[in-house]
């Protein structure tokens, strides 16, 4: 018999949380308008400051969220050569990065950045606040092998990192020095070899704790309260007011091109982005 | 692009059964709607076209008061921005680069009688009501862009002018539409582009070529679109901006707090 728990995420059941993060994705990425981005991502700090439970950072995510917006402004200013404003002008002859680096461009890749940052922000609860089980719980029944395959496919991501990188201390240790392509051989297969051997032993790992056999079980069954309808109606209306404006044809969008102009925002849209705020209201017991 | 494979036929339909001469006291366009939306064509050139489109429907967007006009015109889409116009009234009669690299036309609105102000969507998403206008100027690629000639009178003065010609572009209104002239210019109607630059160069050239360059009047239905209140990069603070940069000032000062507060908590 299964017992009913408080919710591990904070005050928020797992499920609360993932349709949470998927409106916040929608409302981020339906229009490239910055405005929108900009406060998608400051409602995603807000709720998960809130919510963080004790002895977790954002330090990593701060660090990555940031490269990667930095990195997509850079992107667009270097490749794109539009706009009225030239900041700085490259010799024609370079390959790709030659001619004039316009303000616009920069306010477009910075507008492609904020993007990233708000759905990364978004997405975050559900690596920083819940557990890994607690994601695959909350899926529908019909997914909960896909998320298990999806979850233990990306754990083998960072296992193959620290692989690598234990098999090229290794290899150092015995003299092995960097040098062209091939020298990488000698750290590459074993690296692959292992992650295989990591692969089949996780497998055999499953299958002797029954995977497969049956709905996966839990000692505690995550309750589903009044709080977390209220949060998922709140952050549906918002990601279903995004998507409704997008299909009735309203401007949305931002483009900086040629001459860089405002964004244009609407009033409700705005309110719509605070809806998504509602898990840093409800807060975080202690 | 249903409704553009309609609004075509339709508008072509109207054309031809209802050019006719313009009463001199009465604005031509009065049956078809009762809506009017100034269109200013400033080439590079100095060069002005102006066109009075009236319209029943609540709202036009740009595209349609450009479909309606006569004026040929050519475009290409950027996503959720909506259609740039490429090449207009035969300016430049062919190009390679949307926008141009040397020149290209920039879009500006003028909302109730007001001053111009550059248009931060495309024409396809722009919406115009009733006193609005929509303005176009061919201008170099660096720098801010001028605003064209004032609209001002447009709509006032077009019905004075002689010859004029009259598109009712609604299948519906066609019979409705009073207007018609002896002498009928060729009248140009948008090629639609497709996204190969070069066949889209090779489409707005051939729809250049019928264009005509005279002061009219004309008239349209047309489908009324979402209102969103429209967005003003100059003059005016958009409300909307206002109340994001209130909001968004708020919550970053309340994460600025919370952040300070946990890592005072943890010592």
């Amino acid at each position: 018999m299964q017992e009913s728990l408080a919710p591990r995420g904070g005050t928020l059941a797992p499920r609360a949380w993932v349709v949470w993060s998927l409106a916040a994705v929608t409302v981020a990425l339906v229009s490239d308008n910055p405005v929108y981005r900009g406060l998608v991502a400051l409602v995603a700090l807000n709720v998960l400051l809130v919510s963080l439970p004790p002895g977790r950072r954002l330090g990593t995510l701060g660090v990555t969220v940031l490269v990667a917006a930095a990195l997509a402004a850079l992107i667009n200013v270097l490749a794109s050569h539009t706009g009225a404003n030239a900041l700085v002008r490259l010799p024609a002859g370079l390959p790709l990065v030659g001619g004039p680096l316009t303000l616009e461009s920069l306010a477009f890749g910075g507008a492609l950045g904020l993007g990233l940052v708000a759905a990364l922000l978004a997405v975050a609860p559900l690596a920083l606040v819940l557990e890994p089980h607690d994601v695959v719980d909350a899926m529908p029944a019909s997914l909960e092998r896909t998320g298990v395959a999806v979850a233990t496919s990306l754990n083998l991501v960072s296992g193959f990192g620290r692989t690598f990188t234990e098999v090229r201390d290794a290899q150092r240790m015995r003299g092995w020095k960097p040098g062209g392509l091939r020298s990488w051989n000698e750290v590459l297969v074993p690296t692959v070899l292992t992650a295989i051997e990591d692969s089949v032993r996780l497998a055999e790992a499953m299958e002797a704790r029954a995977f497969g056999a049956g709905r996966r079980t839990s000692y505690a069954a995550p309750s589903f309260r009044r709080l977390d309808a209220v949060v998922v109606v709140a952050a549906l209306s918002a990601a279903a007011l995004f998507v409704g404006l997008r299909l009735a044809g309203a401007p949305m969008d931002w483009y900086p091109y040629p001459t860089l102009s405002l964004p244009p925002v609407h009033p409700l849209l705005v309110v719509g982005c605070l809806g998504l705020a509602l898990p840093a209201v409800v807060g975080r017991p202690e | 692009m249903r409704r553009r494979a309609l609004f075509l036929p339709a508008a072509l339909l109207a054309a031809l059964a209802s050019v006719a001469p313009v009463a001199p006291t009465v604005p031509a366009c009065a049956a078809a709607g009762s809506n009017h939306a100034a269109l200013v064509v400033e080439h590079g050139d100095g060069s002005v076209v102006t066109r009075c489109v009236a319209f029943a429907a609540d709202a036009i967007s740009g595209e349609e008061l450009l479909n309606v006009s006569g004026v040929a015109w050519s475009s290409q889409t950027f996503g959720g921005f909506g259609d740039a116009v490429c090449a207009l009234d035969t300016e430049p009669a062919h190009y390679v680069d949307c926008p141009g690299k040397d020149r290209y036309w920039a879009v500006f609105v003028a909302r109730g009688g007001g001053a111009w102000q550059l248009a931060s969507v495309g024409i396809s998403t722009l919406m115009l009501h009733g006193g609005d206008a929509a303005g176009f100027r061919y201008v170099p690629a660096s720098g801010v862009p001028d605003a064209p000639v004032s609209p001002v009178g447009v709509c006032a003065a077009a019905p004075a002018q002689t010859p004029r010609q009259s598109v009712a572009a609604s299948a519906a209104t066609a019979n409705a539409a009073t207007a018609s002239t002896a002498t009928a210019p060729p009248i140009a109607l948008r090629t639609p582009v497709a996204a190969n630059p070069t066949s889209a160069a090779a489409a707005a050239t051939a729809a250049l070529a019928l264009s005509p360059v005279t002061d009219s009047i004309v008239a349209a239905t047309a489908p009324p679109g979402p209102r969103v209140p429209a967005p003003s990069p100059s003059g005016d603070p958009d409300p909307g901006l206002l109340l994001a940069a209130g909001v968004g000032g708020g919550l970053a000062g309340l994460a600025v707090l919370r952040f300070l507060s946990g890592r005072r908590s943890r010592r």
